[in-house]
Parts: structure tokens; C-alpha cells; sequence
């Protein structure tokens, strides 16, 4: 009985001897599902209740997912063994918002989001080493080491935002940048339900609105402020409609398909000079706000493990792939395989990279400058910025 | 000799599967072993780990029994029991701010809620300006405002706030209003690991703003008595905690509320040769120092804590530079603008003829508060020391 593998991508490790190669096995190329229909606010249409997936597309959007997962899962990991220290906020169980944003836009489309930021660097070009070398300090993270978890940035990725909501009209500025460069490009500007109560995202809706920024503003609900549930901290737990007279569109964020449909209709909304428009991604996070909060105080046990058996994004999507005979389950296990191997080899990176040298404490405050003295102790070390 | 290490404290790192990163160096601190350094050989085959030495060591006052009956309690604890004392003493006290209905992210709320009601203790939702406009406005109308600022790092979206609102209430309004019942909560300093956004040490940009007061306390005992002060005080107040210092500072700290006066620097130690001030955890720090140039130099150092930054206490340091001669600041945020910088301008135009050397101020650098290189960012004794003895050879 032969065993049925088939070879889907890019896989640099050469197959072990005694594993036979077979043509692929009958899979379809393609298989049409029913996504849930969008709740709408202004607007007369939504997002298709259709979506196409090929089989490339969904076997890539699963080997998206299963890194991202898994590169948090190190995450955590790594941290409560101290090797990676300060602050880090996961994003295992939202891993279908952003492979679905990513799916729907360029990469010459911008995104901006706030601090649950590692599954967006990885959408948006940057190797799992480069993430975890970020983590961990060291000088091939995408930072230099000087970033850490809530600083990561990559091409049209503004990162990476500590203070809540302050990315909000950071995004909106860039949005004006596409739409006065004239390239039809767009900005997704992503926050949280907690941010959503922020002043400025207010400020920023008047100014999309007013100059019709072809800005996409998504929040992300995952229910949760930190330790405060929506209940207890909005008036109004309706974000999709918060924008008011911005047109707004409440999405599954645990479909992958569904987010990627409702991205590819905001998208084009935006593109084609309608203004901005706003997005709610109805998701969760599996662990706590940060590594420091266990997650259990203000939610239950039985909660987690609810969403994780009925509404895991993966595990949709590999449900789906499977049962419409896309993929075999084998595949899909060859894949994990696969990832479980990039994970550990940046694992490796991540603790053996040296850190940044001490001279980088100095460098990169200010542009252009001739270098110049770091003021700080008095005689001590004195360090040169150089930018 | 230690005194002469550049890189002060430094940290070696054991990699996974035996593999030598880097040995550095790793001055050993602590008790009376001053100066010696141990060159630790990297073993193999260690699962990788890295030590943090915290750059200070508590030093716990004697215990007070001028107040009545003390309990053991750490900062936080102080915290909770003066705001405990504020609610149970004044009916129109109320606290509120992000996660403090729980107990507050570094548990200085906790109980409070249970003890007086939801209606008085609850939770803001993510909005800082919202935060302390509100307070203003409860304030203003004549309650007792305590409101919680997450970490001193998000104080800024409030920032227009108090320094337009809240100081200028009373100037702008010939004393007809004002929002003296309103007092600003938020934890401060350096923690180990905080990085860029929960580290940093904003005192310097409050204290350009004429109206309000600010106030860092160096230990539980103080704590409680400056923020009972800072409550009771009819002007908005600023009261930053170190949160360092929120478990590792213990101390008798008395059960009923005392106060603490505000605007008056404490002399923890008289001294002839220099004199040291600093505000907060840093405190501790020249604490240390004094007791190393005692011991290595015979140098008789005089620590002030400054405890109210804003309005200072411009007599006491004065008097004691005019005796000493010699002055050295220190202060976790950068040196360019930062609260030294007011004190230094101020002594010597002050105390000029009694200098015998420029005055000294060790500080952060002129850096965002980093990551990875939070310990050479900070002014460890080292710095200090060292600065100490450059002053003492002018």
C-alpha cells in the first residue's frame, strides 16, 4: 500500500530515502463555499456570500495559518523559558484576520496595526527567523534587536504600535499618501475593541470621511480589552456601525475565507474612490492580552476551549480543504511538518544570534545628522549617533 | 579596581546546545562586596538564561511608631491602604481608571471596590484624555477625583489636559473654580523589561507647567504619606509610583493615615564633602553610592530625597550645597531637559561662590528608554560612583 503524498510547494529538505513520490492524487482544482452573509451598515451590498478557493490558494493559506500559530506557540515558549523578555502579546486564534487581509491585497497596499502585531509581520514579508530574532533581541531580528515584540515593520507595514489607537491616524496620514500619489493603493488601519473607545480614532474617521481617504479601518473585536469584555467597556458594542456615517461591515474574523472576501470588497470600495470604510472582525485570542496575564481571570476555561473546538480557524479551513477535496489530511500533515521544521531552525537563530553591539544604543535618533555625541552619564561611555 | 570598569553592569548569556555566545563581564554587586569581578566561564549544554541583577537594593526605613500600629506591607499595599483611608474618611471620594474595579493591573485597587461600591471605585473605558478631563469635572463640581493612569508611559493623550485644564483652572477662573480635589495616579520608572512604552519617567514635562504639583515617592512608608497629602492638597497633584519598587520595597508602614508633607526634600543622610539628590527608586541607588565613597574614597556624602518635583524644595538642597560644595544629581530619565537640569540652573545661581566643582548629573541618555539595552541605559551606582569621584578630583 503505497503511501499517497503529494508534493505541493516550495520544500527545501530533501524527502527521506524510502518515501515514494507519486503523482498527485485526484484533487479538484478548485471548490466554491457558502460564507456567512455579512451584517451591513450603510451600505446597499456586502462582501459575495460565495467564495472560490483554489487548491494553491488553500494550501497556502494553510501553511500561512499553521506558521503564524506556530510561531506564537514558540513565542510563548521561548518567553517563559526568559529568553525572550519585556512584553509580548500572541495572536494564536486570529490567524484567519490577517492571511485574510493578506490574501485580498497587494503588497504594494499598506497596513498598519497596533501592538498583536507578529501575524501581520509575517503576512507581510518578513521570515519567522527575522521575527524571532526581533523577540529575542538579537541583531538579525527585523529591528536590529533595538524593537522587541510591539516594534516590528517591514515594506508598507507600519508596524508595531505600543500606545493604543495612536496608529489610527498614523494610517489615515498614509491612506492620504496613496491617494496623492495617485497609485490606487490603500491603507488598512487595524485596531482593537479597547482602542476603539480612543478619542482619536474619532478624529480619524472625521478626516477619512471628510477628504475620502482610501482608508480601510478594521477592528479587530476579540471581545476582550485586556482583562475588560466589550459589555463593560463600550456603549456601543456595534463597531462596524462606531464609524456612523462611515459604511461599516461586521465579518466572521474566524472564517479565513470570509475575512478574505470582506477584504477584497472593502478594498475595492476604497480603491475606487468611495472613501473609507470599516471593517469588524468578530475573532479571538486564545491567550491572555499579553504573556503576563493568564487569560483565566476574566473569561473562563470553558470559554477558550469552546472556541478553540467549534470555531478554530485552522482548523476550519482544513475541515473545508479536506471535505471538498482539495487536500488530503496527509498533505496537510506534511505541511505542518514542514512548518514545525522553519519554526525550530528560527528557534535556533532567535538563541544562538548574537545581540546588537552597544553602539547601536546611539544610533538612529535622528536622520542625516554628521554623528554626534550621546549626552547621557556624565564622563561615562560616551556613544556616537549615527543614522 | 571595579571603580574603573566602563561597562558597568553587564549580563552573560548561556546558549542552548552548548554554544559560547559571548562571556562578558558581570560585576558582582551587593553587601560589602564591592568591586570584584567574576570572569563566569559559559558552561555547556545549559538550557540558555538570562540573569537580571536589579541595579538597586531596597533600603527600608526604620520603623515609625509616631502613627500608631504599623503592618508589613509592600508599595502597592501602601498605596491601597492610603486610597483605603482616602474612601473611608471623605464620602465624596472616587476612584477610577483602566482595570482598577479589579484591583488594577499592579493590585493597588484591590478590595477597594468591594469594600465601597461600584459607584465609587470603577472602570474608565481606554481613553486617558477622557480620563482626566473627567477627573477635572468631577473635581471641579467638588468630589474627590483619584484617577489611574495605566502607566506613565500613556499619560501623554492627557497631557493637554492637565497642563491646559487642570493647572490653569484656578488662575484662569480668579479662584472662583478649581480642581484641587483631582489627583493623578501612575506607576513610573524602569522595571528590568518595559522597553520603550512602560518604562519612562515623564516628571520633567510636568514640571514646566506651573499649577500642578508632582510627587515620587522612594518607598511604601513615604508613599502612603505623600499620597494621603497629595489627596488631601486643594491643587490637582501628580503622583508617580515606581514600579519597581511595587513588590520589592517592603517596610512597617502604619495602619492609619498620616501625612506626609509635600514640597519638602528629606536629608537621609547628613554628610559634608557632596551632596546627592535623586527622587524615587533612584534614591536607593545613591544610597549605595554614599555608603561606596565612604568606604573606598573617606568622602562624607549628604542624600537628599527630593520627593516633591514640582514645587521643589530649592532651601534644603540649597543649604546643603552651600555646605558641601559639591552636587550631583541623578535620574532615570534622559539628561536633556530632564529635572536636573532645573536644579543645577537653580543652585548655581544660588549657591555660585560655594561650588567647588561643576555639577555633576548622572542620567538616562538622550535615547528613547531601550529594549535590550535597558542596562547600560540606566545611571547604575557605577555611573554615579564614578561621576562621585571625577567631582571629588576636580
Amino acid at each position: 500500500m503505497l503511501p499517497v503524498a503529494s508534493r505541493v510547494l516550495r520544500s527545501a529538505s530533501p524527502k527521506p530515502p524510502g518515501r515514494e513520490l507519486l503523482a498527485a492524487r485526484n484533487f479538484v482544482n478548485e471548490a466554491s463555499f457558502d460564507i456567512k452573509k455579512c451584517s451591513l451598515h450603510r451600505l446597499e451590498e456586502g462582501p459575495p456570500v460565495q467564495a472560490v478557493l483554489t487548491r494553491d490558494e488553500g494550501l497556502k493559506y494553510y501553511k500561512n495559518m499553521q506558521t503564524v500559530r506556530r510561531m506564537e506557540l514558540k513565542a510563548d515558549q521561548l518567553y517563559k523559558q526568559k529568553i525572550i523578555r519585556g512584553f509580548c502579546h500572541l495572536y494564536d486564534g486570529q490567524e484567519a484576520c490577517c492571511v485574510g487581509i493578506e490574501a485580498a491585497i497587494n503588497p504594494s497596499d499598506h497596513v498598519i496595526t497596533a501592538y498583536r502585531a507578529h501575524g501581520f509581520t509575517y503576512g507581510r514579508g518578513l521570515s519567522v527567523r527575522a521575527i524571532l530574532a526581533e523577540l529575542t533581541g538579537r541583531k538579525g531580528g527585523c529591528g536590529k534587536g533595538k524593537g522587541g515584540s510591539m516594534h516590528m515593520y517591514a515594506k508598507n507595514f507600519y508596524g508595531g504600535n505600543g500606545i493604543v489607537g495612536a496608529q489610527v491616524p498614523v494610517g489615515a496620514g498614509v491612506a492620504l499618501a496613496c491617494k496623492y500619489t495617485g497609485k490606487e493603493e490603500v491603507c488598512f488601519t487595524l485596531y482593537g475593541d479597547g482602542a476603539a473607545n480612543q478619542g482619536q480614532i474619532f478624529e480619524t474617521y472625521n478626516m477619512a470621511a471628510l477628504w475620502k481617504l482610501p482608508c480601510i479601518f478594521v477592528c479587530e473585536n476579540n471581545r476582550y480589552g485586556m482583562g475588560t469584555s466589550v459589555e463593560r467597556a463600550a456603549a456601543n458594542t456595534n463597531y462596524y456601525k462606531r464609524g456612523d456615517y462611515i459604511p461599516g461591515i461586521r465579518v466572521d474574523g474566524m472564517d479565513v475565507l470570509c475575512v478574505r472576501e470582506a477584504a477584497k470588497f472593502a478594498a475595492a470600495y476604497s480603491r475606487s474612490g468611495k472613501g473609507p470604510i470599516l471593517l469588524e472582525l468578530q475573532t479571538y485570542r486564545y491567550h491572555g492580552h499579553s504573556m503576563s496575564d493568564p487569560g483565566v481571570t476574566y473569561r473562563s476555561r470553558q470559554e477558550v476551549q469552546e472556541v478553540r473546538s467549534k470555531s478554530d480557524p485552522i482548523m476550519l479551513h482544513k475541515d473545508r480543504m479536506v471535505h471538498s477535496n482539495l487536500a488530503s489530511v496527509e498533505e496537510l500533515k506534511e505541511i505542518d511538518i514542514e512548518v514545525r521544521k522553519e519554526i525550530e531552525d528560527a528557534a535556533q537563530f532567535a538563541t544562538s544570534d548574537p545581540e546588537p553591539p552597544l553602539d547601536e544604543l546611539g544610533h538612529h535618533i535622528y536622520c542625516s545628522h554628521p554623528p554626534f555625541d550621546i549626552r547621557g552619564v556624565n564622563q561615562c561611555i560616551k556613544h556616537k549617533s549615527v543614522s | 579596581m571595579a571603580a574603573a570598569v566602563v561597562a558597568s553592569t553587564a549580563r552573560w548569556v548561556r546558549v542552548r546546545a552548548g554554544v559560547v555566545e559571548a562571556a562578558r563581564l558581570r560585576c558582582q554587586l551587593g553587601g560589602s562586596r564591592f568591586g570584584r569581578l567574576f570572569l563566569l566561564p559559559s558552561a555547556a549544554g545549559d538550557v540558555a538564561q538570562r540573569r537580571h541583577v536589579a541595579h538597586f537594593t531596597f533600603h527600608p526605613d526604620p520603623e515609625n511608631r509616631k502613627y500608631g500600629q504599623t503592618q508589613k506591607m509592600n508599595l502597592f499595599q501602601s498605596i491601597t491602604s492610603a486610597l483605603d483611608n482616602s474612601l473611608a474618611k471623605d464620602p465624596t471620594a472616587v476612584i477610577f481608571g483602566e482595570d482598577v474595579a479589579f484591583g488594577g493591573v499592579f493590585r493597588c485597587t484591590v478590595g477597594l471596590r468591594d469594600k465601597y461600591g461600584k459607584d465609587r471605585v470603577f472602570n474608565t473605558p481606554l481613553c486617558e484624555q477622557g480620563i482626566v478631563g473627567f477627573g477635572i469635572g468631577v473635581a471641579v463640581n467638588g468630589a474627590t477625583a483619584i484617577a489611574e493612569i495605566q502607566f506613565a508611559d500613556y499619560i501623554f493623550p492627557a497631557f493637554d489636559q492637565i497642563v491646559n485644564e487642570a493647572a490653569k483652572y484656578r488662575y484662569r477662573s480668579g479662584d472662583l473654580f478649581n480642581c484641587g480635589g483631582l489627583t493623578i495616579r501612575a506607576p513610573w520608572g524602569c522595571v528590568g523589561h518595559g522597553a520603550l512604552y512602560h518604562s519612562q519617567c515623564p516628571e520633567a514635562f510636568f514640571a514646566h507647567c506651573p499649577g500642578i504639583k508632582i510627587v515620587v515617592p522612594r518607598s511604601p512608608f513615604q508613599a502612603k504619606g505623600l499620597l494621603l497629602s497629595c489627596i488631601e492638597d486643594k491643587n490637582p497633584c501628580i503622583f508617580f509610583e515606581p514600579k519597581i519598587l511595587y513588590r520589592a520595597a517592603v517596610e512597617q508602614v502604619p495602619v492609619e493615615p498620616y501625612y506626609i508633607p509635600l514640597s519638602q526634600a528629606e536629608v537621609l543622610q547628613e554628610g559634608s564633602d557632596v551632596t546627592l539628590v535623586a527622587w524615587g527608586t533612584q534614591v536607593h541607588v545613591i544610597r549605595e553610592v554614599a555608603s561606596m565613597a565612604r568606604e573606598k574614597l573617606g568622602v562624607s556624602c549628604e542624600v537628599i530625597d527630593l520627593k516633591t518635583i514640582l514645587p521643589w524644595d530649592i532651601d534644603t538642597v540649597c543649604k546643603s550645597v552651600a555646605k558641601t560644595g559639591r552636587l550631583m544629581i541623578s535620574h532615570e530619565a534622559p539628561l536633556t531637559g530632564g529635572f536636573a537640569s532645573e536644579i543645577s540652573s537653580t543652585v548655581q545661581e544660588e549657591c555660585f561662590l560655594n561650588l567647588e566643582a561643576p555639577i555633576s548629573r548622572v542620567c538616562g541618555y538622550d535615547t528613547p528608554f531601550p529594549h535590550i539595552f535597558e542596562t547600560f541605559y540606566i545611571p547604575d551606582k557605577w555611573k554615579c560612583y564614578d561621576a562621585l569621584r571625577k567631582m571629588i578630583n576636580y
